[in-house]
């Protein structure tokens, strides 16, 4: 049995660790709340441009021959490589969300090696980076910081680097993953096909009334559309990440707390036999002196 | 008085909701003015400045770098990217204001020409304000 003052001083330690750890479950639960509140406030564009552009498809199908046509929506598959985006935390801490990610991601390269397509990986957030680095896999594309602060213009520049590397026909396809937020207690991983677009999204409402479109080509109009809705997507699943990472860091956090907790109680009743042992020990010792003087 | 509901969206939020008299926005084949009971409408934006008057009488305006605007009977929403009000309690906040939105077109068009022609209505806005 350890001595009494070595299991005071595990005891001390444990709890600040806990102490530590608390704090930081505070700490994602105030920025878990800030970022579902940017997100909110994120949704209004995204339902005003889903709505537009359905409603653009929508006309395109109605009235024009043949139906949407474009770089964007057509699957030419030439070059046998695709893009794969995805974002992981710069920090841990969060338990198994990186690796969640990660491993989705390491899935989707052996399938797409398996189908014998190139994949070209890029990478938001340190976590994602130190991994696939360390694994040997070679980065198109890294970024460190934009997963903890996400910014809109960052976010497009990254992304657009992808589309226009598509549109060039570099290219067959780009595909977005993140751990995503589904509420308080739960991640979701979430795999996008970003490019080509899936048109079927945007079908079924049709515009209440003839629009009118300026410039005329409506064409235009959409893919001018597309761009910021890719950007948006991409932004979009920046916030949605934060969101979850806060989330599963509280978790996190919230289990290394409670698990502190269990040690500082077990240490205690060990402290507290180890003392009683001593005091028995001295106490036979006392007696067994006093016998002895008989 | 009849009026129209005018929102304007940017990717990190609602910016402006309000029922509004007329609006004029800098569309991408001219500047158009859009009252009540307009035609339905959907154009592309370029770099300019949204012109708000409010029912009472009072002018507003935001500076924008990019969006598209769709127009029903009642109702405008203009989904834009970056926007900047050029409003404020006092004059330096005004003239911050001034500052950002120049620095936001700046990085929206290479187009000198059109700058300038934007810079002065933004002067012209700022002055009514």
């Amino acid at each position: 049995m350890a001595n009494l003052k070595d299991i005071k001083r595990k005891i001390g330690s444990v709890k600040n660790t806990q102490k530590t750890t608390r704090a930081m479950k505070l700490v994602s639960t105030a920025k878990l709340r800030r970022t579902e509140e940017v997100a909110k406030r994120s949704r209004f564009f995204e339902d005003a441009i889903n709505q537009t552009l359905s409603e653009i498809a929508a006309s395109i199908n109605q009235y024009k021959v043949g139906g949407i046509k474009g770089r964007y929506f057509e699957k030419p598959e030439i070059q046998g490589v695709v893009d794969i985006l995805f974002i992981t935390a710069d920090k841990g801490l969060c338990g198994g969300f990186n690796y969640q990610t990660i491993k989705t991601v390491r899935n989707l390269l052996q399938e797409y090696e398996k189908k014998g397509t190139k994949v070209r990986l890029k990478a938001v957030g340190k976590k994602g980076i130190e991994f696939f680095s360390f694994q040997g896999y070679e980065l198109a594309d890294s970024v460190i910081g934009l997963s903890s602060s996400p910014d809109y213009k960052e976010a497009a520049a990254f992304i657009s680097r992808s589309v226009q590397d598509y549109l060039d026909e570099k290219i067959d396809g780009v595909i977005l993953v993140h751990n995503g937020y589904k509420n308080m207690i739960t991640q979701e991983i979430k795999v996008v096909n970003l490019l080509p677009i899936d048109t079927s999204k945007f079908e079924g409402s049709a515009p209440s009334s003839l629009i009118e479109l300026e410039p005329d080509e409506s064409e235009k109009v959409l893919e001018s559309l597309i761009n910021k809705y890719i950007e948006f997507n991409m932004y979009y699943a920046l916030i949605d990440s934060l969101a979850a990472e806060h989330s599963a860091r509280m978790q996190a956090m919230d289990a290394a707390t409670k698990n502190a907790k269990e040690m500082v109680e077990s240490l205690t009743i060990s402290y507290n036999k180890a003392r009683q042992e001593s005091i028995t020990t001295e106490l036979i010792e006392i007696i067994s002196g006093m016998e002895a003087m008989k | 008085m009849d009026t129209l509901k005018l929102e304007i969206v940017t990717p990190e939020g609602l910016i402006f909701q309000s029922n509004v008299k007329s609006v004029t926005f800098p569309g991408e084949e001219g500047e158009f003015g859009v009252l009540p009971k307009h035609a339905s409408l959907l154009s592309l934006l370029k770099p300019g400045v949204i012109e708000i008057t409010l029912p009472d009488g009072k002018q507003e305006s935001i500076v924008i770098n990019w969006g598209h605007v769709k127009v029903d009977e009642n109702k405008a929403v203009a989904l834009v990217e970056g926007a900047i009000p050029l409003a404020g309690g006092s004059e330096s906040e005004i003239a911050k204001r001034i500052e950002e939105a120049k620095k936001l077109l700046e990085s929206a068009s290479d187009s000198k020409a059109a700058l300038a022609a934007v810079e002065a209505r933004i002067e012209k806005a700022a002055k009514i304000i």
